[in-house]
């Protein structure tokens, strides 16, 4: 190289680039004292530079700071924590709890086991239990329906059959999945602002 | 073991994912973690302490209560630093404009005009001589990144004060890469002529 460092050259040298362009700037600092002095006052520089101080701000900073922040819990983090809550905080505490625990799934597995030992006897309870509560819930909802939307529409639910009432409660579903959302954005935005 | 002291081994990313959860513990950890770094930025871009513990202060809390927006592909401390240098910038600008304001009518049609209508005042920590006398910032190093213009001070404090790539500085500061290094290249050079007279 038959001439002095550009000053791209030399920053490519003072930021530790690595390559074959590299080399044959090296060897030219060590050949060129100009340059090398150049590199040299570069480098003092840069390490001045990266012992500057951080400033610490007032103490109480960081209450000031969360004093104005709006802490925003979302539902399922808030029913998490409840249930943590509610488990003992020691080990013994907690060893009890699983205790308990296990007891309830154990009786309530020997009860399962018991029923499937007599599935005739709890089908046919089932499907007893099953059919009235249908026309419990038929019957509620039929008054509902009516009482809200008037005879005319009962009567098109019934014509409609069970496509028909999936068909309603699609609907209602959608409806009540849109509000929410809905909800949820303005809510959303109320925080923002 | 305190969630505290479980925060302090997470990375950012996490911290902030948990911040997002609502947990005040995490922001406070955010907090702890670049509250220095942060306001040694913006004293060292205004060099005026009170106004940069506000600047600071805004910053956090732009910050920490849109965390919603955050996105984990990138560095959490890219983020903070844009915010802040935005909010910095902005209040430099703003200063600038009440600078010339106070300079004369900007409708003055003459010399003598703007003369005529210009006031003889001016903000606190604005005066150099107010500038020179900080303790803080009284090293001659510092005396000469003061005299940067603000994007070069606020590129080479990035790149040597807090160790950003020239990609990172480029991305938190909105500028293209080439800018970057230009600014970068331009800030060293001042500043070794500024600092000339004490190596001769």
């Amino acid at each position: 190289m038959d001439r002095h460092l550009l000053p791209e050259e030399i920053d490519q040298l003072l930021d530790g680039e690595v390559g074959f362009g590299t080399a044959p700037l090296k060897a030219h600092v060590r050949a060129c004292a100009a340059c090398r002095a150049e590199l040299d006052s570069a480098r003092v520089l840069v390490r001045e530079l990266e012992h500057l101080p951080h400033f610490a701000p007032a103490v109480g900073f960081s209450d000031r700071v969360m004093a104005q922040v709006q802490v925003f819990v979302p539902w399922h983090v808030a029913l998490l924590d409840a249930v943590r809550g509610w488990l003992p905080r020691s080990r013994a505490g907690r060893a009890v709890a699983w205790a308990g625990l296990g007891s309830i799934a154990t009786v309530l597995t020997v009860i399962s086991l018991w029923l499937i030992t007599r599935l005739d006897t709890v089908v046919f309870a089932a499907d007893l239990g099953l059919e009235r509560v249908r026309a419990v819930t038929v019957g509620a909802l039929s008054d509902a329906a009516a009482a809200l939307f008037g005879d005319a529409a009962v009567q098109a639910l019934r014509a409609g059959g069970t496509a028909g009432v999936m068909l309603a409660l699609l609907v209602l579903l959608l409806s009540a999945a849109l509000a929410a959302r809905a909800l949820r954005a303005i809510v959303a935005g109320a925080r923002r602002r | 073991m305190p969630l505290s002291l479980e925060l302090s081994n997470l990375p950012d990313a996490d911290v902030a994912a948990l911040a997002r959860e609502g947990r005040e513990a995490a922001f406070r950890e955010l907090v702890r973690r670049y509250e220095r770094p942060v306001f040694s930025l913006i004293f060292r871009m205004v060099r005026d302490r009170e106004l940069a513990e506000d600047l600071a202060q805004d910053t956090f809390i732009k910050v920490l209560n849109h965390i919603d927006r955050y996105r984990p592909e990138f560095k959490f401390s890219s983020w903070l630093f844009k915010i802040a240098n935005n909010v910095t910038i902005d209040h430099l600008r703003k200063r600038q404009l009440d600078t010339v304001s106070i300079d004369g009518s900007p409708n003055a049609a003459t010399a003598a005009e703007a003369e005529a209508t210009s006031l003889d005042v001016r903000s606190r920590g604005e005066s150099p001589l107010d500038e020179m006398e900080s303790r803080e910032l009284g090293s001659a190093i510092e005396r000469a990144i003061a005299t940067l213009r603000p994007e070069y001070r606020a590129c080479i404090l990035l790149r040597h004060v807090e160790g950003r790539s020239y990609e990172e500085i480029a991305a938190t500061l909105d500028l293209p890469l080439g800018t970057v290094k230009t600014y970068i290249h331009r800030a060293r050079h001042e500043l070794r002529d500024a600092l000339a007279h004490l190596r001769s």
